[in-house]
């Protein structure tokens, strides 16, 4: 419980050095729980379709935006899909999770109407570039998280 | 309007989700379809959930994709801002028909720990035991200046808790039966009690603004907010909630003499059916009847002895429950003026008062004292 | 869809609902600014508690403050020392643990909080050190102790540790 205070140089001026910790807990939701629960027990990606616009929406919405209509039709996607963007990320933050550098993008799976930001992993940066083909790749252990897929990989 | 059945946990919702519930329940009282809304505001207390810019990502489940809106955060009072806000909206002629949704899922985190952090972290850290805290300090004060005992505070939240096992959407619905029951509870922040304070919930109310030109033709019972008047201030010195030193002005004794004179209300007990305030504690309540002229200074809980504010009394206030059974912060002070509302539209069901009720007044308080309040009628 | 039915009637008897932690603590470095830093100079160096005084309503203001709250005039810099004596005019004590979020821990602090109207009339919020429910009433008359290391000091209010009860009898207001 140390409080740290730093006087500034030659001034009558302190600086704290603090913090705001307030742990968190985020309910998924039953359609954001059932979404990442097919991802820890099937290794299946699954999405939402909205009958009256035709979208599927991935990861699963309860929602459309377009309609406002409730969704509970649930189709499952490929775990191929096609890189629509991408960054390269250099600068480490206590907030994520992975080392820098870190490679992520927003990749329309097939058979999804949205796109999915998640990393990409296994390739050089040279051989990254729009339009490219991935796959997902499932972690060993997993635990109903988003981070339950390690990161995509380039197809062939 | 619309509500969620506020409780404690929803794990079956994420935040979003929770919004779109109380959105669609106010959707079907009103017989609109989302299209026809034409702006939709918000009001939460991001350092609760820890989810900076909620609204922002709720597009879909809200359906204001497309929509112009904003969002109001002032503290405990954010939901009565909010209810400035669509009111000034829609009465300036800008929109027709507006929505505003108050929402809070207090699950996601700790309460006392945000409103802690509220504090100036280079002045008085430790020192500060969140809102909780200062009511219990507020609290000591009216005990020793009043002559209240807490055998009156004990009978305020006995009414509150019949009160909200007659509300469908309240949270906590105790089944207390007497106030020796309320007084063996274990104290939480002397001289504050576990059950002398309010929950933390989590739900979401939405009510539909609609001008004058609409109103008529959306619904035979309309319900017409007359009036509202705002205050805010600096925290006392002496504390933040209760003043011993008798020199400080109150911003509810401000803001209830102006809204009075502007509506040519002298005998406030006479010329207003009841009320819905927003008492965190219940020696609030007491303290609150007395700022808002409903008796005499020190009188106020002689008025809760006598059953004055009871649903069948004289002067009924909070018989939904209020806030000591329902608190989902962001969205409170929009249930008091959905709860007043519908006392005078008849629709209130089991907690209905028992007097007709042509005027209610709905009060929304923040820390440091900030008051909101809002007049509702039955007919301009 | 055959396949899809028969996984939702599956599905139905154990719905799991996850969730999901999020228990990164957030660091941020604030300043003290001018007036609340001659406060903590003056603590620190001199076991002084100073506030400042406005130059119309001549009102003195603790925690100092830059503009007056009352006149809106700006304060300027006529500071004043404040005795170190006074009156507990509201207290309160927690009974449970409460997570605190600049320590990032649930504690109950030990010491009741309370509002002291210092000798001269101003108030100031701090702790006190009796910690026996039974001896705490309104109208007690308490001290501030001080931090003893130097190096300890530099946290501003936080260097007086608390106020201590000095007298037995009642002071009536």
């Amino acid at each position: 419980m140390t409080q740290v205070t730093e006087r500034l140089e030659g001034m009558d001026v302190w600086i704290y050095h603090g913090q705001i910790y307030i742990p968190n807990t985020y309910s998924a939701g039953a359609v954001g729980s059932r979404f990442l629960t097919e991802l820890r027990d099937r290794k299946r990606i699954m999405g939402t379709k909205c009958p009256t616009c035709n979208r599927v929406y991935v990861p699963a919405r309860s929602v459309c935006k377009d309609c406002f209509g409730q969704l509970d039709e649930w189709v499952e996607v490929s775990d191929k899909g096609t890189v629509l963007s991408y960054s390269v990320c250099h600068q480490p933050n206590p907030v994520q999770q992975v080392e820098v550098p870190l490679v992520y993008g927003i990749i329309q799976l097939d058979g999804a109407d949205t796109g999915l930001v998640h990393m990409l992993g296994e390739l050089d940066f040279e051989q990254l570039r729009i339009g490219m083909r991935v796959q997902a790749v499932f972690k060993k252990e997993r635990v109903a998280s988003i981070l339950d897929i390690k990161y995509f990989k380039p197809l062939g | 309007m619309g509500q969620t059945y506020h409780t404690s946990k929803r794990p079956d919702v994420n935040q979003a989700e929770m919004v779109g519930e109380a959105v669609r329940a106010a959707l079907a009282d009103a017989q609109l379809s989302i299209k026809e809304i034409e702006g939709v505001f918000f009001s939460n207390m991001e350092t609760f959930e820890g989810i900076y810019l909620p609204d922002h990502g709720m597009a879909a489940e809200v359906g204001n994709f497309g929509k112009p809106g904003l969002k109001v955060c002032t503290g405990g009072t954010s939901g009565g801002s909010l209810v400035v806000e669509g009111f000034y909206m829609v009465a300036s002629g800008l929109y027709d028909l507006a929505l505003v949704i108050g929402f809070e899922k207090q699950d996601c985190g700790d309460t006392t720990a945000a409103i802690t952090a509220a504090a100036t972290p280079v002045w008085g850290k430790g020192a500060t035991t969140g809102a909780i805290g200062e009511f219990a300090k507020a609290a000591l004060s009216y005990m020793e200046t009043s002559g209240a005992r807490e055998e009156h505070a004990a009978m305020v939240r006995l009414k509150a808790d019949q009160g909200a096992c007659r509300n469908p959407y309240a949270h906590l619905k105790l089944g207390l039966k007497s106030v020796d029951e309320i007084l063996k509870s274990g104290y939480l922040v002397w001289p504050l009690r576990l059950l002398d304070f309010c929950p933390q919930s989590c739900g979401a109310c939405a009510l539909i603004f609609a001008s004058e030109k609409r109103a008529g033709k959306i619904t035979k019972k309309p319900v017409w907010i007359a009036d509202v008047e705002v205050v805010h201030q600096e925290p006392f010195r002496a504390g933040t909630f209760g003043d011993p030193t008798g020199k400080e002005t109150y911003t509810q004794h401000v803001a209830c003499e102006r809204l009075y004179k502007r509506n040519g209300i002298t005998n406030p007990r006479k010329d207003i059916d009841m009320a819905e305030i927003y008492e965190p504690s219940n020696w609030e309540e007491m303290s609150l009847y007395e700022h808002f002229h409903f008796c005499e200074k020190n009188e106020g809980w002689k008025m809760i002895e006598k059953g004055i504010t009871e649903i069948e009394g004289e002067f009924p206030v909070n018989c939904s429950g209020g806030v000591l059974a329902t608190n989902p912060i962001g969205a409170t002070p929009v249930i008091r003026v959905a709860e007043a509302a519908l006392q005078i539209r008849g629709d209130a069901g089991e907690h209905q008062v028992t007097k007709d009720v042509k005027t209610a007044l709905a009060s929304a308080l923040g820390g440091p004292n900030w008051t909101v309040l809002t007049l509702l009628k039955r007919l301009l | 869809m055959a396949g899809e039915s028969s996984q939702k009637k599956a599905k139905k008897p154990t719905l799991e609902y996850i969730q999901v932690a999020f228990d990164t603590p957030r660091r941020y470095d604030w300043s003290t600014g001018k007036y609340l830093g001659k406060f903590y100079a003056e603590a620190k160096e001199n076991g002084r508690i100073v506030g400042n005084r406005c130059p119309k309503c001549r009102e003195i203001w603790l925690p100092p403050t830059p503009v007056c709250p009352k006149c809106k005039v700006d304060m300027g810099w006529d500071w004043v020392e404040l005795p170190q004596t006074g009156t507990v005019t509201q207290y309160t004590y927690l009974v449970y643990p409460l997570w605190d979020p600049h320590y990032g821990e649930k504690w109950a602090n030990p010491y009741p909080s309370g509002i002291i109207q210092l000798d001269d009339g101003t108030y100031y919020r701090h702790f006190l050190e009796e910690t026996d429910k039974d001896k705490l009433r309104v109208g007690m008359r308490v001290q501030a102790v001080w931090k003893e290391d130097y190096d300890e000091r530099g946290q501003g209010p936080n260097d007086i540790l608390y106020f201590r009860t000095i007298e037995d009898q009642e002071v009536k207001r």
